[in-house]
């Protein structure tokens, strides 16, 4: 085909895009993949047996407001990350904020508790399938992502890779506390953040051969 | 690379809200502008510049809603047009045994490297031995004039003068060479 030729069939069907349409597109992706994280979740582990008085502790809003403001802080990096012109990644800091607000948590938390109850406090009873967890429901949202980038046009996969993988770890936090049965704020920075983590690598090495355009 | 800018964002911007008639023209006045980038990167191989360029429109065209209209358009432009170069030369590095593209560039500049020298051997052969041995000492071996004195035996003004009158003849033989 010439390119004039090209150039006339490309034309012919061009709607109107509306602002924010890489965040809506995102976000869709996103959201089709927690709907089938939660499902797993629901169907395979069930839902905490008192998330009905869980909910009104501090404790449960901590730990959500932590994984639900790092999704956000990962979402507005994807959102740069999935453009052609992303040289400077801007908001990069704003991660540190719920890490540090949840440090300082742990910290008084640490203060108020006897030094012999705090290796138990940290591992919990659960530390060593919580980041797995994680990562496992990780996987459908990732997924989600991928289509998502279908139509966006990342130059730096590497990066893109990541913090695709990085929101959707967060994400998949977020929808873990609904099972999670810990309480300390340790716990949550710990294992929680592993976790995102290890998405987050996950989400670096496969950018590169899965992001390709 | 001097484009115009306001006039492209301005065709971008009506596209992106729908105007189908600024889409067309906008792919159209990309055509001879993407072809001056890339020709101007990938020396000869016609064919690879017009593939090079229809991926990058079809790109434009599906992938228009990564523009963001607050940005500038050139460089949202031209980051997918060094994106789609980039993979093109990624593609044809997979089918040698070399893997990325690093090593392709080095070798690149390797082979000019070594047609220098060559070329430089040539000319240097030409030359009076004390000449073209001082020579190489004091302009290609990166040695000082003491050094490359100690190293052939020979004072230091003669060093100079033999590394002078060396070059001074290269010169004239090269310029005589090009007219």
């Amino acid at each position: 085909m010439t390119t004039d030729d090209l150039v006339i069939r490309l034309a012919r069907d061009a709607g109107p895009v509306r602002r924010g349409a890489v965040g809506r597109r995102l976000g869709l992706g996103i959201a089709a993949g927690a709907v089938v994280s939660a499902m797993l979740l629901i169907l395979w582990l069930g839902p905490r047996d008192d998330l009905g008085t869980a909910v009104q502790r501090a404790s449960y809003w901590i730990k959500w407001g932590y994984t639900l403001s790092l999704s956000a802080a990962a979402l507005a990096l994807t959102v740069q990350l999935a453009r052609p012109d992303s040289d400077r990644l801007r908001g990069l800091w704003l991660t540190a904020i719920p890490v540090v607000l949840l440090a300082v948590v742990g910290l008084l938390e640490l203060a108020n508790t006897p030094r012999s109850d705090w290796m138990a406090m940290w591992l919990g009873r659960t530390w060593m399938a919580c980041p797995w967890l994680v990562l496992l429901f990780a996987i459908p949202i990732f997924g989600g992502l991928l289509w998502s980038f279908r139509r966006l046009a990342p130059t730096r996969l590497r990066a893109a890779g990541a913090a695709a993988g990085f929101t959707a770890g967060a994400f998949a936090a977020s929808v873990y506390c609904l099972h999670c049965p810990e309480v300390s704020a340790i716990f949550v920075l710990t294992w929680y953040s592993l976790g995102i983590l290890l998405a987050t690598l996950l989400g670096s090495v496969l950018g590169p051969r899965l992001l390709r355009w | 690379m001097r484009i115009d800018e306001e006039v492209l964002r301005g065709l971008m911007v009506d596209g992106l809200d729908g105007d189908v008639a600024a889409h067309a023209t906008l792919l159209h006045r990309l055509v001879p502008l993407l072809r001056g980038f890339y020709r101007r990167r990938m020396r000869g191989a016609d064919d690879d510049v017009e593939d090079l360029v229809q991926e990058t429109l079809i790109a434009v065209h599906t992938r228009r809603s990564t523009y963001d209209r607050d940005r500038t358009f050139g460089a949202w432009l031209f980051a997918i047009a060094r994106y789609k170069m980039i993979d093109q030369f990624r593609r044809g590095a997979r089918l040698q045994p070399l893997d990325g593209l690093e090593d392709q560039l080095v070798t690149a500049g390797f082979e000019d490297d070594v047609t220098a020298r060559i070329d430089m051997d040539e000319l240097l052969a030409t030359l009076p031995d004390k000449q073209s041995r001082m020579i190489r000492a004091t302009r290609l071996q990166g040695l000082s004039v003491a050094e490359a004195a100690q190293a052939g035996g020979i004072g230091e003004s003669d060093v100079k003068v033999s590394v002078h009158r060396g070059l001074k003849t290269l010169m004239a033989r090269v310029h005589g060479a090009r007219r």
